[in-house]
């Protein structure tokens, strides 16, 4: 049986990466942000399958012996501090050792123990910051501007330098916005989904949102998490950016999530004009032709389909709670 | 008027002690950061005041680490500097190879716990702030030469962590409009450069081979061109950043490139000696006119991800800050080869065991 070790198997990537792992027949081992012990809402579920390691990523010789311990052949890290997802205030320090030293620290550990564990290296497309050329791929330089973009891009230069230097099979996948109904509720598109059906239920009157004209490339979570395992099944290590090509406006986001209730969202959203921030002068939208190529990586929800699931998952959980 | 305040961290190295210098000339009250050590290691400061009992003593050293936080603080806080230079780094390539995880912590985490320092204490509109980047941001180079424009490439675990540490300064200023601004500098050498880096390496060498002290100099890539400028002309750069209108990056180099094998066959010219050369890649061997091996090469000095060409586009601080280079790669190689020259003649009367035991404690380049 093979063993993989997830980071972060509590946030909305880990629990759906779980989740197929489990379905391929792996001995799945994951790590929470807090208390092992503490409920995980999102694998609550999966408790009885899969184990919870109590292992600290800024603690090298931790995660030296958590590698000894369960050997496993795949390490997929996804635990980080997003400061969407997270208090909004987190320590930039703690932030840059999170998201960025302890990736150095989980590198040299699997070059340590042997390179027989392959890693997957959650990184993100906000290493593009402000791109001067759209879409972006794996060529496209990166101009962070955010210590957690900071601390990932960082983690991301020393995932090539492993894996071209000390030959660690390591992959870094390039993520664009990916959301699903385990989404949390800080990020727009949950917040959105969310309202939709509270104002439904006559539970909340009016939603306000800081920009409705921003525009992002949404893709389903679970299709990318699919992706990392694909990468992970290659010979070598390599960058993939993995997006969906196309952007919608947040304004495109409530039409179609409003409408899907038989809600017209021009009468509930409102744009909070103090927090108004221009529309981005290149869109942010990526092109995964290398992932389509080489991976044979597909996407199985269109834009509708992943607004229309993450509203009626939340129609339900409010249905439940009353 | 009083005197305005600096603090270097990295006081110690070759770029603080000429920085250290240069801001006193100006009058400045100069504190330094340096690190614990059981040996000394001011001896780059031995020229300048260091004795607190001075009543003309304008600088003042203090400990601190740049992977402690609160010693920064407290140093910062202490001083309330005008300015910042962030001099301190684990600043050796190849040393990043054996150390990435402490390399990403002093030079990574440490710049941006010093620009945290800042705001914490309030001080954004007190403090200007130097970070100390480097032309190794280019690494795999993108286009030559190499301008602010020019997109990063880094190829060691020492120019990822100051890859991080140009990004963090960045956005330091855009996000709290701190004065911070990132001089890129090639490499700057000086007689005073650290003995493991090339340069130094291959003038020490060759002043001990000339004096018999040594038998053979064993060097890296010889085919790797540098552009190599002066650390004391450097350090004025860094000066002018931050007397600059606005806070802008900055790429400093002389836009001349020479190979490492350039360098040897300069040095040697001045020691007065000539190197014929045999052989090619790792066989390739530096012969003295008695047909000795005195230049070999050992493929231990390669560095796992070579870079191969750096030359730097400096026309932005000419054009900005009025600042050009004034030592000439001949003059630098001639100041180098000099103290290198009186150094092993004191060798040569002190005795050689010292040095060939830190020869063997040496690194790579």
């Amino acid at each position: 049986m093979r063993t993989a070790f997830i980071t972060g198997i509590g946030g909305q990537d880990g629990s759906y990466l779980a989740e197929l792992l489990l379905r391929e027949g792996y001995r799945v081992v994951g790590t929470v942000n807090g208390s092992v012990r503490s409920r995980h809402p999102k694998i609550e579920h999966l408790r009885e399958s899969i184990t919870l390691a109590d292992v600290s990523l800024v603690d090298r010789l931790a995660l030296e012996r958590a590698l000894e311990l369960y050997a496993p052949e795949e390490f997929y890290n996804l635990a980080a501090f997003h400061p969407a997802s997270s208090q909004s205030q987190i320590d930039p320090v703690l932030i840059s050792e999170m998201n960025g030293v302890a990736v150095v620290k989980i590198l040299e550990a699997i070059r340590a123990v042997g390179t027989m564990t392959k890693l997957c290296q959650a990184s993100t497309a906000l290493m593009y910051g402000s791109p001067t050329t759209s879409p972006q791929d794996e060529e496209t330089p990166f101009h962070p501007t955010n210590p957690y973009a900071i601390a990932k891009a960082f983690a991301h230069c020393n995932v090539a330098y492993y894996r071209d230097v000390h030959g660690v099979h390591a992959s870094s996948c390039i993520l664009f916005n990916h959301e699903s109904p385990r989404r949390s509720e800080k990020f727009v598109t949950r917040k959105i989904s969310m309202a939709v059906a509270r104002i439904k239920a006559c539970l909340q009157q009016e939603l306000e949102l800081d920009n409705l004209d921003a525009r992002r490339d949404w893709g389903y979570a679970p299709d990318y998490v699919h992706a990392m395992w694909q990468m992970l099944q290659r010979n070598c290590g390599d960058d993939y950016v993995i997006a969906t090509g196309k952007t919608h406006s947040v304004r495109d986001f409530c039409r179609i999530a409003f409408e899907h209730v038989g809600l017209d969202y021009e009468r509930y959203v409102l744009q909070s004009v103090a927090r108004y921030v221009p529309a981005e002068a290149v869109a942010l939208t990526g092109n995964s032709r290398k992932a389509h190529e080489t991976l044979g990586w597909r996407r199985t929800l269109e834009f509708e389909e992943l607004v229309c699931d993450m509203v009626d998952a939340d129609m339900a959980l409010i249905m439940n709670q009353s | 008027m009083t005197a305005k305040i600096a603090l270097i961290t990295g006081i110690n190295g070759q770029d603080g002690a000429y920085l250290a210098e240069f801001l006193l000339q100006k009058n400045y009250i100069v504190h330094g950061l340096r690190r614990r050590s059981s040996v000394i290691n001011t001896q780059r400061l031995e020229h300048l005041c260091t004795d607190p009992h001075d009543p003309d003593c304008r600088l003042f050293l203090h400990h601190g680490d740049m992977t402690d936080a609160s010693s920064l603080l407290r140093i910062i806080q202490k001083a309330r500097p005008h300015e910042i230079y962030n001099l301190a780094a684990q600043s050796h390539v190849a040393v990043s190879f054996e150390e990435p995880e402490y390399t990403a912590n002093s030079d990574a985490l440490g710049t941006l716990r010093v620009l945290e320092a800042i705001r914490i204490l309030g001080l954004e509109n007190h403090t200007r702030f130097y970070q100390a980047s480097t032309s190794e941001l280019y690494g795999l180079v993108r286009e030559t030469p190499q301008c602010e424009e020019t997109p990063f490439y880094p190829r060691s675990p020492y120019a990822a962590a100051k890859l991080y540490a140009f990004w963090i300064t960045v956005n330091y200023r855009e996000a709290y409009g701190m004065f911070a601004c990132n001089g890129i500098l090639f490499n700057h050498e000086s007689p005073v450069r650290g003995e493991l880096f090339v340069t130094r390496k291959i003038t020490r060498g060759l002043a001990r081979i000339k004096f018999g002290l040594q038998e053979r100099l064993y060097l890296g890539n010889l085919d790797s061109l540098r552009d190599w400028g002066h650390a004391r002309d450097y350090v004025e750069a860094q000066w002018l950043m931050l007397q600059h209108s606005t806070p802008e990056d900055f790429v400093i180099a002389t836009g001349e490139q020479h190979s490492v094998r350039d360098f040897v066959n300069a040095a040697a010219r001045e020691l007065g000696m000539h190197i014929r050369w045999v052989g090619h890649g790792a066989e390739e061997m530096g012969l003295d006119t008695a047909g000795r091996c005195i230049v070999a090469v050992d493929p231990q000095y390669f560095r796992p991800t070579e870079v191969q060409t750096l030359l730097g586009d400096a026309s932005k601080a000419r054009r900005k800050l009025g600042w050009m280079p004034n030592t000439s790669f001949e003059k630098l190689i001639k100041e180098m080869v000099r103290e290198d020259v009186s150094r092993a003649q004191k060798g040569g009367v002190f005795g050689k065991s010292d040095e060939v035991r830190r020869d063997a404690m040496s690194l790579q380049h």
